[in-house]
């Protein structure tokens, strides 16, 4: 077992070892130590976590969106263990017990004829391979010209090689250049900052699937190989396109023969109070990706969900679906992704997502009115989003300049909650099991540190 | 064969609902196909009907101490219980043990690592480090990527392009990435520059690797890959001055030397990393299945500080991030690992064994006129096929070799994958001697009966 010091002098060695030989996230190790960090933490419950120095937090972003069952289930921790000692890993190709099991159930859950599932261990991977099945299924059928890939502005899909062109607007792609051939990008249906100036949710979802149909014309249709599309995009501040957007897109994709992926990574599992999210427009994706959510980051596992009617043009040995990885379908990662399933099922966290998150999202309109910065809310179920704004007139953001996310975290740290905010805004995404005491906490934290921020910067 | 209910229809829900790696569920079906595994100790592992097989594969060239560890499940079990998951910006006691670990054990300055969920990640990770070092350093120009044909690095987006495999075509996927540059593969058996010694073959092999980069401007060239000893193609070792000369040639035109140890890392060769053998420190090495011998998923990209050094200052930070980065079950999982293997000596046993399985092999091929070559080192070994040893021509597709020695091989109980007519062996390295004749006897009968059908004497 891995111990946690308790000396002051053996948690600063600690410390010291994660600042010269990790490499973390969204940071880096000279700025971190000069602020006291990195945060180790060490113990975790519901929503709460527990830091080395003893100190408790609430995980407002619940892990990366990803913890929907919360922290602390020792029965997920009880399969993995049952599992790895019986079998612990064996390369797909021959296969598992507890893998087709997984693979069934996600048949079982997911929409329409969604049912054959390549099981990986990312969303990064899940959406990869689902660009793959998309480029090699139209060569299968010799339209060979098809190879463009349609993703949008504000959207977000992943971090290797492939994906991580998709979507984006952010500055961190000229780090990583050339681009990979073929990305085309179309607006983001985002009602509050329409590129096309809908004035409601319908005119903007129209406008902005009308823009996706001329992008395709504009490109030549032939040489469109996939649209892909998270339901709603977490990275976009939980933007909800209004009703007509994801039917009219399903339609642009069938008329031109492209197909439709769902990267249901953040919004599936009951994030947005649906087990899919594409549910809430009663929408079948020909690809639908999954991750975070199905093992609630307990270990990791995602995977490709297709309809049969793509997945048959790989069937027969000279049609095969090249690609191997090794830790793909994991019979460890698999168990605890049926234990967390479970879970979510036998304690209704969907249904606790879709109120709960109703309540919540009620609480930040309340917010709303008495904190001018906050120039909208949004979102659906337990994906919610405030957008910052320095007038909420001309909806102008924030700059870094302004010092405003660095007071807010700062505020947030001070109120006890792990929720990050961006000169953009915040998005929340606890844990699904979480509770209207909870969310008063959490309202409570919030409407202090806007408080001091408009304080600080003089908003009034 | 009485199969149980439950087995049977487990297997046909697998066809139904499961898309696996490398098979199509139809051509499955006719065969029986897949085989439910359910068990494992050691080398072995039982499938849902109880018949044991002998894992020559070991995984994926993945399960490096064995099957059937029960410490390793015992220390995730305790990690999850306590801390299941936490995102890499906040950290976690095991994975900041971990990476204190990696610098441990890995060659000079290595010294930081990216933790991430497996080789492919790992691999993109290292290309993205690499193109944004020099960007960090206002060398904006470089972006294209030296890798060599017959390696293979991954299957994401950007690695897939890396290499090349005649066993695996790419036309699915493209376009291909654009700055993809390949080297030769200094395979002495087959060497593409005509070299007759590894030497020979090394020498010309590394002598074209700096051409490629002069041919292509230097400036514009960002990162060389290479794995030490690549797999794809049958474990060729190169020659003594290859690995020294792409270090003096990255060195001399300002590249980024990246090692893919994904395969060769935690002791597969008999050292614990197999840029030992040559004395060569990379400036980013790549490491996955050995560093948790495949029980969870987990990798790491491991970096010099001098690379790394650029990255510091909030300014200038690496924008990258995957769900899973450092999971601390994984960590605590490849902890137990790596204490297993140091504490069972297993990398000495690789180097030990890992000599007699040559050996044993070179036997065989006095005696199998069908046997080309016998190649590799530690416990990463292959033996290639040929029709005819002084031609070096392999066989027709329609006597399907690799088909029939699959057959062979799983009639005698042995889980061992045939692609080609190269034979790939990478078993655990807890393997013992008698288990090595035991594969090796399998083999002589199996290329015994072969040679007789397609008329090799």
């Amino acid at each position: 077992m891995v111990e946690v010091p308790k000396l002051a002098k053996d948690i600063s060695e600690l410390r010291y070892s994660a600042l010269n030989h990790l490499w973390m996230h969204n940071r880096d190790w000279v700025k971190t130590g000069e602020d006291g960090g990195p945060d180790i933490v060490v113990d975790g419950n519901g929503i709460e976590v527990t830091d080395i120095e003893g100190k408790t937090w609430v995980d407002v972003n619940g892990g990366y969106s990803s913890v929907n069952s919360g922290y602390g289930r020792t029965e997920i921790a009880n399969a993995a263990r049952a599992q790895m000692e019986q079998m612990q890993y064996f390369p797909q190709g021959t296969t598992t017990a507890p893998l087709i099991k997984l693979a069934e159930k996600i048949a079982s859950l997911s929409p329409g004829d969604l049912q054959r599932s390549w099981p990986v261990s990312g969303g990064s991977e899940a959406n990869e391979t689902a660009l793959k099945i998309a480029k090699s299924y139209h060569k299968r059928l010799g339209d060979n010209g098809r190879y463009k890939i349609i993703s949008r502005r504000g959207s977000y899909h992943g971090a290797t090689g492939g994906v991580m062109w998709l979507g984006g607007g952010g500055s961190s792609r000229s780090d990583y250049e050339p681009a990979v051939p073929g990305m085309i990008y179309a607006p983001q249906p985002n009602q509050y900052r329409c590129e096309f100036n809908g004035r409601t949710d319908e005119e903007c979802a129209i406008r902005c699937a009308e823009a996706v149909e001329n992008l395709i014309l504009f490109h030549g249709p032939d040489t469109v190989a996939a649209f892909i599309a998270e339901p709603v995009s977490a990275s976009s501040l939980a933007a909800v396109p209004g009703d007509p957007y994801w039917p009219m897109v399903r339609d642009i994709c069938d008329k031109y023969g492209i197909l439709l992926i769902a990267d249901e990574v953040i919004t599936g599992f009951g994030r947005t109070g649906k087990m899919f999210a594409l549910e809430h427009w009663e929408i079948v994706p020909d690809i639908m990706t999954v991750a975070k959510g199905i093992t609630s980051s307990y270990l990791p596992l995602a995977a490709t969900v297709s309809t049969s009617r793509i997945s048959d043009v790989f069937a027969g040995e000279q049609n095969l679906f090249r690609q191997a990885l090794t830790f793909g379908g994991h019979p460890v990662c698999a168990a605890s992704a049926l234990a967390n399933i479970e879970i979510i099922e036998s304690e209704n966290l969907v249904n606790n997502s879709a109120r709960t998150g109703l309540y919540l999202l009620n609480k930040l309109k309340e917010l709303q009115e008495n904190h001018p910065i906050v120039g909208d809310v949004r979102g659906l179920g337990l994906l919610l989003g405030l957008e910052l704004v320095k007038n909420r007139d001309t909806k102008e953001s924030f700059t870094p300049k302004s010092g405003m996310s660095k007071i807010l975290n700062k505020e947030f740290r001070a109120n006890g909650l792990i929720l990050f905010a961006t000169d953009k805004g915040v998005s929340l995404s606890p844990p699904l099991c979480i509770k209207r005491s909870e969310v008063d906490f959490i309202i409570d934290g919030i409407h202090k540190s806007l408080s001091t921020v408009e304080k600080e910067l003089s908003i009034l | 064969m009485v199969l149980t209910d439950e087995g049977e229809q487990l297997r046909r829900k697998s066809l139904e609902f499961l898309w696996m790696q490398n098979r199509d569920w139809v051509s499955m079906a006719e065969e029986g196909d897949p085989l439910i595994i359910e068990g494992g100790k050691g080398l072995r592992v039982t499938d849902s009907q109880g018949n044991s097989w002998i894992d020559v594969n070991g995984g994926y060239n993945s399960v490096n101490v064995g099957y059937g560890r029960t410490e390793i499940a015992s220390a995730a079990y305790d990690q999850m219980v306590r801390m299941p998951y936490f995102p890499q910006g906040t950290t976690t006691v095991p994975a900041i043990q971990l990476g204190k670990k990696l610098a441990e054990i890995t060659p000079g300055d290595l010294s930081r690592s990216f933790p991430v969920s497996g080789g492919s990640e790992a691999n993109e990770t290292a290309l993205k480090i690499a193109r944004a070092y020099h960007r960090r350093r206002n060398d904006d120009k470089r972006y294209k990527v030296v890798s060599r044909k017959g390696s293979y690095h991954g299957t994401t987006g950007g690695v897939l392009w890396l290499g090349s495999n005649p066993a695996a075509p790419r036309g699915d996927f493209e376009p291909e990435y654009p700055g993809m540059l390949y080297g030769p593969q200094p395979n002495s058996y087959r060497c593409e520059l005509g070299g007759t010694t590894p030497s020979e073959c090394a020498y010309r092999c590394a002598k074209s690797i700096e051409e490629l980069i002069l041919n292509n401007d230097p400036d514009t060239v960002a990162a060389l890959i290479a794995e030490p000893i690549a797999t794809p193609l049958g474990s060729p070792v190169p020659g003594e001055e290859y690995w020294p000369m792409l270090r003096d040639i990255c060195d001399r035109y300002g590249i980024v030397l990246i090692a893919d140890e994904v395969i060769c890392g935690f002791g597969r060769t008999g050292k614990m990393f197999a840029s030992e053998h040559w004395g060569v420190v990379p400036d980013i090495m790549t490491v996955a299945k050995g560093i948790i011998s495949s029980y969870l998923p987990l990798a790491a990209t491991v970096v010099s500080e001098r690379i790394a050094s650029q990255f510091a200052g909030e300014e200038n930070y690496l924008r990258h991030v995957f769900t899973s980065s450092g999971h601390p079950v994984s960590a605590a999982a490849a902890l137990k690992n790596i204490e297993i293997i140091e504490k069972e000596n297993l990398v000495d046993n690789a180097a030990t064994v890992g000599e007699y399985f040559k050996n044993q092999l070179m036997g065989l091929k006095e005696n199998h006129k069908i046997i080309g070559d016998v190649r590799g080192l530690g416990l990463l070994l292959s033996v290639e096929l040929v029709s005819d040893r002084r031609t070096k021509i392999g066989f027709p597709k329609e006597l399907r070799v690799a088909e029939r020695l699959n057959q062979k091989f799983r009639e005698n109980g042995l889980i061992f994958r045939v692609g080609s007519e190269i034979l790939n062996i990478g078993p655990p390295l807890c393997i013992t001697t008698s288990e090595v004749d035991e594969i090796v006897s399998v083999l002589d009968k199996s290329l015994g009966e072969l040679s007789t059908e397609v008329d090799i004497k």
